[in-house]
């Protein structure tokens, strides 16, 4: 059945592809059908995913990967109100992307090739490093991995951790003692009561284990990287224009950060371009609309309503959330990073 | 045809034949079908990830092991790390159950009311919540760095017990074995009277070579004895005594001790009075009628139960998984998520502890044998 909807959206694709001229300023069939229903569907979590998608008392949800789902909502529909989020387990989240219960899947998902080849999925450019850190005691005054020495890691047991520590710490020949845990109840458990000098795992996830300390301060996340693990935004196979837009609305994010653009200055800058590329980006002058199928003013409104790349960063679990996760690897090129905009022409 | 349904034993042979049969057939058609989906589904099957590196450590072991380490030798630690916390907490289980069971069958009160304590807390509250009470109870101990200082040579702390230790090679352990084998062989050799002069004449020759080759074999400058010292986040040298396998252990010791103590208790008084009556109006003093007739006649009643209780302490032990013991279980629980190789290792892990298990069956079967009243089936 998915396999036939499958071939039936990809050759829609290539009917589109073929019957439209090369400047196309139509969407692509995902688009047709936000743009009918009025909202996008896009992945929520079961539960709350402490600094993606969160969910309050109230069902509000928050996080960064929904700040990137409302983007992408008024990109393409003008407001980020025009957006349903559906919870979604991890498991579910590919079949209810290929049976259509969701638009678009963005939820800190990993490009890895067998998911990428074989599920008929299709990645945007990474909208998220995920970097493997290490979390340690404060008390203990370590700065690098190697200070470390003969220290004692916790890993969650039987995932990918265990050997990124080994093969990090093997490489640089730093002795250390590896305690893993089933269950990550008793590894946090084990955690506070200072069993371990530190915790190895998915930035992310340590950002959260250290939220929900005793006491927060208590431990710091090193800036080292010991893994990393892109993470794109995912359609259905064949869409191409649909993922046009997610790249080019990833873009306009980071182009407006790196223009200082944000949420507060952008009308002031809108109404005095100070170089023809924003002029372009903030639809001063058209085209950046027109040629994704979309309003001149998208990436006006976008910017407008969550700010640039930074600003959903830092608020959701950057330093202004509670999670004060190190930016790191997703920081602009400029100041470090690994992440660039694409060259608006 | 009918002739042969007739008779008796010719009938039961051919039923029990086909009952076999029937069994293997069944058994051999789960394993098709199972290696049939398994192949259907691209997933690997066989036992060739043995010889594969595991990319992971664990952190206690008795034998050499790091991620480099294939999946067989990483099985094999696990394996003797879960006989070693065993055998361990049986011993100390059984030390238990026996002192506690002899302050239940006391005539003194307050001895008889501890006991009692005992062995209602400890067989009252299940394992698993004893595990981790002792854990989190030995992991609140303060950081290596504040750690409680036992007369400067050994120290307590939220990593373990960190004791000092005699600085032997494996070459000195391998000698010293080898000559107290020697030693124990020429004594039995000997036999009769002679034997106690043997061993004291066997042990200081030991002595006297071991000490020689520990003083010659060895550089200068190296301690004899090995004593823990604070070196950055961890202690180094010594012996240490690690948290996960301390709780662990204490934890089968109590629980364990406990059973144990009421198979003692029941075992004793399960003698029968005549008996000692008997005992004494043949005269012998109180302790005699102990060492020669209760304890012998109690044991032969606690052999069964205590097998029983034997092995299910050593399935016990898999609950080491929830405190980061790298038991035989957790190891292949990580090894079956690392290498996905599911089915193999759960056969593996089946035929562990069966093999372990019936060790201890067997021999306690044959200790059983030998201890029975002869003539008595």
């Amino acid at each position: 059945m998915i396999h036939k909807t499958l071939s039936a959206l990809g050759a829609a694709a290539i009917a589109l592809t073929l019957s439209t001229p090369a400047t196309a300023a139509e969407g692509g069939p995902t688009i047709d059908m936000i743009k009918e229903r009025g909202s996008l569907l896009c992945t929520g979590h079961n539960g709350s995913y402490l600094g993606f998608a969160e969910v309050d008392d109230d069902g509000a949800w928050s996080g960064f990967d929904i700040e990137m789902c409302k983007a992408l909502a008024t990109a393409i529909l003008g407001s980020p109100d025009a957006l349903q989020i559906i919870p979604v387990s991890w498991a579910q989240r590919f079949p209810a992307l290929q049976s259509g219960d969701i638009d678009v899947i963005i939820k800190v998902t990993g490009w890895t090739m067998s998911r990428d080849t074989e599920l008929g999925l299709q990645y945007s450019r990474p909208y998220f490093i995920g970097p493997t850190n290490i979390m340690t005691r404060a008390d203990l005054g370590v700065s690098t991995p190697e200070d470390l020495e003969g220290g004692v890691f916790c890993i969650n047991a039987g995932t990918s951790i265990e050997r990124i520590v080994a093969d990090y710490m093997g490489a640089r020949d730093i002795s250390y003692e590896a305690l893993n845990f089933e269950k990550p109840e008793e590894l946090r458990a084990a955690l506070y009561a200072g069993r371990c000098d530190a915790l190895a795992g998915f930035g992310p996830f340590l950002a959260a284990t250290r939220f929900n300390a005793p006491n927060p301060d208590d431990f710091v996340i090193l800036d080292a990287v010991l893994a990393l693990e892109p993470e794109g935004i995912v359609a259905r196979e064949g869409d191409d224009s649909f993922i046009d837009v997610i790249n080019w609305m990833m873009s306009a994010l980071l182009m407006a950060e790196e223009a200082g653009i944000t949420m507060d200055n952008v009308d002031e800058i809108r109404a005095n371009p100070p170089s023809s590329s924003i002029e372009r980006l903030l639809g001063v002058s058209p085209g950046v609309g027109e040629r994704l199928g979309l309003s001149d003013d998208w990436a006006y409104n976008m910017i407008k309503a969550v700010g640039n790349y930074g600003e959903i960063y830092e608020r959701t679990v950057g330093d202004d959330s509670v999670y004060k996760l190190p930016r790191g690897a997703n920081r602009l090129w400029k100041n470090g990073g690994l992440l660039y905009p694409l060259v608006l022409d | 045809m009918l002739k042969i349904w007739r008779n008796r034993t010719l009938r039961g042979t051919l039923i029990q034949g086909l009952v076999l049969l029937g069994t293997v057939a069944l058994f051999a058609s789960f394993v098709l079908t199972a290696r049939e989906n398994l192949v259907s589904q691209g997933i690997a099957t066989g036992f060739g990830f043995l010889e594969r590196s595991t990319g992971w450590p664990i952190n206690f072991s008795l034998i050499e092991v790091s991620d480099r380490s294939p999946y067989s030798r990483m099985l094999l630690a696990g394996f003797l790390n879960t006989i070693y916390v065993g055998l361990l907490g049986l011993a100390a289980a059984t030390l238990t159950g026996l002192v506690v069971g002899m302050m239940r069958i006391s005539s003194n009160l307050v001895l008889n009311i501890l006991g009692t304590i005992f062995v209602e807390t400890f067989r009252n509250v299940p394992l698993i919540l004893q595990v981790i009470f002792w854990y989190a109870l030995l992991t609140h101990l303060p950081p290596p760095r504040g750690a409680i200082d036992l007369a400067g040579v050994g120290f307590l702390s939220n990593r373990g017990l960190m004791l000092p230790a005699p600085a032997l090679s494996a070459m000195d352990l391998a000698i010293l074995a080898l000559g107290l084998l020697g030693v124990l062989f020429s004594a039995r050799r000997m036999g009769g009277t002679r034997s106690g002069l043997t061993w004291v004449l066997g042990l200081g020759a030991l002595a006297a070579l071991f000490t020689v080759l520990l003083l010659t074999g060895r550089a200068p400058d190296m301690p004899l004895v090995s004593i823990p010292e604070l070196r950055g986040l961890r202690f180094v040298g010594g012996l240490t005594v690690k948290p996960e396998f301390a709780a662990l252990l204490i934890a089968i010791m109590m629980f364990g001790g406990a059973y144990v103590a009421e198979i003692v208790r029941g075992g004793f008084l399960s003698v029968d009075r005549g008996r000692l009556e008997a005992a004494k109006a043949l005269g012998l003093s109180s302790w005699q009628i102990m060492r020669f007739v209760h304890i012998p006649l109690a044991i032969r009643a606690m052999l069964p139960a205590l097998t029983n209780q034997y092995i299910w302490l050593m399935k016990a032990t898999t609950l080491g998984v929830a405190i980061g013991y790298p038991d035989y279980f957790m190891v292949v629980s990580t090894s079956i998520n690392q290498s996905g190789q599911t089915i193999e290792l759960l056969l593996l892990l089946m035929g562990g502890f069966l093999a372990i298990n019936y060790v201890i069956g067997g021999i306690m079967n044959t200790i059983n044998a030998r201890l029975a009243i002869k003539g008595r089936s």
